[in-house]
């Protein structure tokens, strides 16, 4: 048996120290750039709602990780988790984050409130023409750019204030090593969970599945939220990979940690598979056209054939393979190989999210009716030149803002009561 | 406790028996560990660790390989995949197997076999096989079950719920000698060490599993002895009704009006024209309602149907849906196939199946012989001829008139019904038709004779059926 460790940081280098001083106009400057090229590159081919919707991809992808990061403090928190203490800063990090977004959201909101209906058709107020009377109230009750902006807002009101509290609390046990402070954070953690679930939930209906505001699922937050989570394990396990191998908290986060994420990651990723399944299957049974179409679309038999490609992609690169890819013991203890697959599942969790958004590109700019038009009209809306460029530059954002946050501050809970617990954790 | 009680003098151990391990205890979880890590520095393989609770780093410590657990569960969740699928696709997708027929039902207009529709039953057959693999897996790997272990006749032994902890080392070992691993369990600090003996009583059953055996032996007897009672017994008393919803569902049926959502003084209704569901489409057909070729579905060559007075046949009536049940011979008929359309394959399993719808069909009326010697026939007649009921007799298919008939023909009284023969192709799909048809013509080439030929033949009054 090993020695116990005592709850105390070893690791002589435990923040980003200056380097952040670098990153952060690094990163401003690659996304900068990368969104730039995408804008000028979506010019001759639709111009801005071509851009934004690029814009909202890679956007969601990185909302819905962040979300999962919050969820994973919280659900530490609820659970009165040992083992994660020197993983949690990471994450509380990452969640910190959503307060930032809530600035990258506006190139989306901004004209929707100007009432323009670039991205979201139902801003136009006549989108429903023709449908019948109730169903248009029903539906422009909720979907008008009034309500929603005020949504949005309340969003990341809630979710800023959760991912403050947090981190703030952290931060203030490293200097106090006040232990009463985790039994608050617990105590918050459970009526958090609920407001988080809550909204989580709104979110994930306006700002992706109003896209196609006629198609409806209630299942489609738990769709989001899977995949969400499952990319804060893999982007955790990806940090925390990268600053140990830049000589940060080479102690603290051990081979065990990893083993547990990768555990979660793997639970997560058959947990989406298992939603997406489910969504799926009960809309292919109940075979009504008002639901169907959604999926017809994205399954080729449609305008734009290509979508069976993306479709088939996510099945294999989303389920099969990361689940046989992450199921070993001996794997998921091994870091290189972690780093690459969580690259991987990253990049996965980015088609994921295409997969949802652009399809109701190919809709809205190419074929007049979803089931009709010509396919050489409408090509598959993917281009190198304006989504890679563009996720590229949010990603370069992204890093900006999470290195801005973590500046100099410890990038481990240094007077965490459960610290020692997590240094000592084993699995069996 | 009583059972702790009667071991406190190890009366069935002694020194007699077979040493089978050295048992050594400790006090703290520590000292255990570091013991165990010189028990496997020294080389020894076959020892175990016991403990109140887990202790960590344990596994290690004794040296436990990696399970073989984890690829016996995947090979069984494989298989179980596997099967899953078979038995699907053989259950919804075959109708001619040689064990027992599928079920081929269109459901929702789905394909028989689609794969969405079976991944759930998939999903949950690999679930549950892959938890009993690694759960009676687990039983195999340990040696379980057993009904008990000699390590329980030490009274030292029984501290290990509670406070104590002990390696022991079993004689198998290579490296095990008695008094040399005595001495190495000494020097790794144990605090008491005692000898564990092979005890003959621990392969006996307990007096209570046989009798429990013997019970449930019997008691297997039970449901097989109850299905021969029943079988064959008639009930006078109405079904029971297990489920009442769905025998008696809250729905409306197709050709009724539907809900009135409206008032009662301005009713609305689902669909404008207010019927409960609405029909199909025009210009479309139900997955199995394709019904193209004449000569299979309606025994007679194509465009030979002769157009009555009214309207011709319309698209409903390509089915025969709309013809007339009773159809009499005085309706011009259209020209009946003299063969067997080239669907049907005619062979000895072919016949074998029209003599077995045969018997559950046509029999009651028409007998065994196909002699119109049934029994329901001659009850009929014999209520006809006492002036209590109108019936005309089944005819029998020896009759000349019948035997000449094209097999076309013969398919389409099965079809649509003659007279007081009543139609069935509601109750028998097509192809059975077809089989019953040719056994029908099995029957005639035999040379049985009516029932009036062999009252001639023999000069005698005919007997009763058989
Ligand atoms: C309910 C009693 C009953 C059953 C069951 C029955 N039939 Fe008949 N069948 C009759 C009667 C009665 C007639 C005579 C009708 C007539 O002469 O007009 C008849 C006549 C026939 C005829 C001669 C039709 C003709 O053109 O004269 C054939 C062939 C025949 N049945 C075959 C069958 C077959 C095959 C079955 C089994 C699928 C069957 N029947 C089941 C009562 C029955």
């Amino acid at each position: 048996m090993h020695a116990r460790r005592p709850g105390k940081i070893t690791s002589p280098i435990v923040s980003l120290s200056t380097s952040y001083v670098k990153l952060v106009p690094l990163g401003l400057v690659i996304g900068a750039i990368g969104l730039g090229l995408a804008y000028f590159m979506s010019l001759p081919q639709g111009g801005l709602k071509r851009f934004s919707y690029s814009y909202l991809v890679t956007y969601c992808s990185l909302l819905s990780m962040s979300l999962g990061c919050l969820f994973f403090v919280t659900v530490q928190h609820l659970t009165r988790a040992g083992w994660s203490v020197t993983v949690r800063r990471i994450a509380e990090i990452f969640a910190m984050c959503l307060i930032p977004m809530f600035v990258l959201f506006l190139p989306i909101l901004l004209p929707v409130l100007m009432q323009r209906d670039d991205v979201y058709q139902w801003v136009n107020a006549g989108w429903l023409a023709g449908d019948r009377e109730m169903f248009r109230e029903i539906k422009n009750a909720y979907l008008n750019p009034s309500w929603f902006g005020i949504r949005i807002v309340a969003y990341f009101v809630i979710w800023g204030m959760m991912a403050y509290s947090f981190f703030g609390k952290s931060l203030k046990q490293d200097k106090t090593a006040d232990p009463t402070l985790s039994r608050t954070m617990q105590k918050s953690a459970t009526w958090k969970m609920i407001i988080f679930a809550a909204t989580l939930v709104f979110a994930s209906f306006d700002m992706e599945m109003s896209l196609s505001p006629r198609w409806f699922s209630t299942m489609f937050p738990v769709y989001f939220f899977a995949g969400g989570v499952m990319s804060a394990m893999a982007a955790i396990i990806l940090t925390a990979a990268l600053l140990q191998r830049s000589g940060r908290v080479t102690d603290e986060i051990t081979v065990e940690h990893y083993h547990d994420l990768a555990k979660l990651t793997f639970g997560f990723i058959f947990f989406w598979g298992y939603i997406a399944f489910s969504q799926f299957m009960l809309i292919w049974y109940a075979n009504l056209p008002e639901e169907t179409f959604w999926y017809r679309f994205r399954m080729g038999d449609s305008a734009s054939p290509g979508w069976i490609f993306w479709s088939l992609l996510l099945l294999f690169g989303h389920l099969l393979i990361p689940f046989l890819a992450m199921m070993a013991r001996t794997v998921r203890r091994n870091k290189t190989y972690l780093l690459f697959a969580t690259i991987f599942i990253l990049c996965m969790h980015w088609v994921d999210h295409f997969w949802i958004i652009m399809p109701q590109l190919n809709i809205e700019m190419g074929a007049t009716d979803v089931l009709g038009g010509d396919p050489a009209n409408n090509p598959l809306p993917f281009s190198w030149l304006i989504d890679v460029p563009c996720a590229i530059g949010m990603v370069g954002i992204y890093v900006a803002l999470f290195s801005g946050i973590a500046a100099d501050r410890p990038l481990v809970p240094l007077h965490d009561p459960r610290l020692e617990e997590s240094l000592n954790y084993r699995n069996a | 406790m009583a059972h702790s009680h009667k071991h406190d003098t190890p009366v069935e151990t002694g020194p007699s028996s077979k040493l089978i391990s050295l048992v050594a205890q400790f006090d703290d979880p520590h000292s255990l560990v570091a013991a165990c890590d010189r028990a496997r520095e020294a080389g020894y393989k076959k020892m175990d660790a016991y403990s109140p609770f887990p202790v960590h780093g344990i596994d290690d410590a004794i040296g436990i390989r990696r399970t073989r657990l984890p690829f016996f569960v995947l090979a069984v969740g494989l298989g179980a995949c596997a099967f899953a699928l078979l038995l699907q696709y053989y259950v919804n997708a075959t109708d001619e197997s040689p064990i027992f027929p599928g079920y081929k039902f269109f459901i929702s207009g789905k394909p028989l076999f689609s794969l969405p529709a079976n991944i759930p039953v998939t999903f949950e057959i690999i679930v549950l096989s892959s938890a009993f693999a690694t759960f009676f897996g687990m039983w195999y790997l340990n040696g379980l079950p057993r009904f008990a272990n000699p390590l329980h006749r030490l009274p030292m032994f029984r501290r290990v719920t509670n406070d104590k902890f002990f390696l022991v080392l079993e004689a198998e070992d290579e490296k095990f000698s008695e008094s040399r691993s005595r001495q190495q369990l000494e020097e790794w600090g144990a605090k008491a060490i005692e000898e564990c003996h092979e005890d003959l009583t621990d392969q006996k059953i307990p007096n209570g599993f046989r009798l429990a055996g013997i019970v449930f032996l019997f008691a297997l007897l039970l449901p097989p002895a109850l299905i021969y009672r029943v079988s064959g017994m008639t009930y006078r008393q109405p079904r029971l009704h297990v489920v009442p919803d769905m025998d008696w569902q809250d729905r409306y049926n197709t050709q009724t009006r539907g809900p009135n959502i409206g008032t009662p003084e301005s009713p609305r209704y689902l669909f404008a024209d207010g019927r409960a569901m609405q029909r199909p489409v025009s210009g479309t057909i139900a997955r199995g309602d394709l019904t193209e070729s004449d000569e299979y579905f309606r025994g007679y060559k194509t465009g030979t149907l002769p157009v009555s007075e009214g309207a011709g046949p319309s698209a409903q009536d390509q089915d025969g849906q709309d013809q007339d049940g009773m159809a009499t011979g005085t309706t011009p008929e259209p020209e009946w196939v003299d063969g067997f359309p080239e669907e049907v394959v005619v062979n000895t399993d072919f016949l074998k199946r029209g003599k077995q719808r045969f018997e559950i069909y046509c029999v009651a009326c028409h007998g065994y012989d196909g002699n119109g010697e049934g029994l329901v026939n001659q009850r009929a007649v014999a209520l006809a001829a006492a002036g209590e009921a109108a019936w005309t007799a089944a005819k029998s298919l020896h009759d000349p008139a019948v035997k000449a008939q094209p097999i076309g023909r013969i398919f389409d009284t099965i079809s649509n019904g003659r007279a007081t023969m009543g139609p069935y192709k509601d109750q028998i799909p097509v192809k059975d038709r077809w089989a019953i048809t040719a056994y029908v013509r099995a029957l005639q080439a035999t040379g049985i004779r009516t029932p009036q030929e062999l009252a001639e033949a023999n000069s005698a009054t005919p007997e009763a059926g058989q």
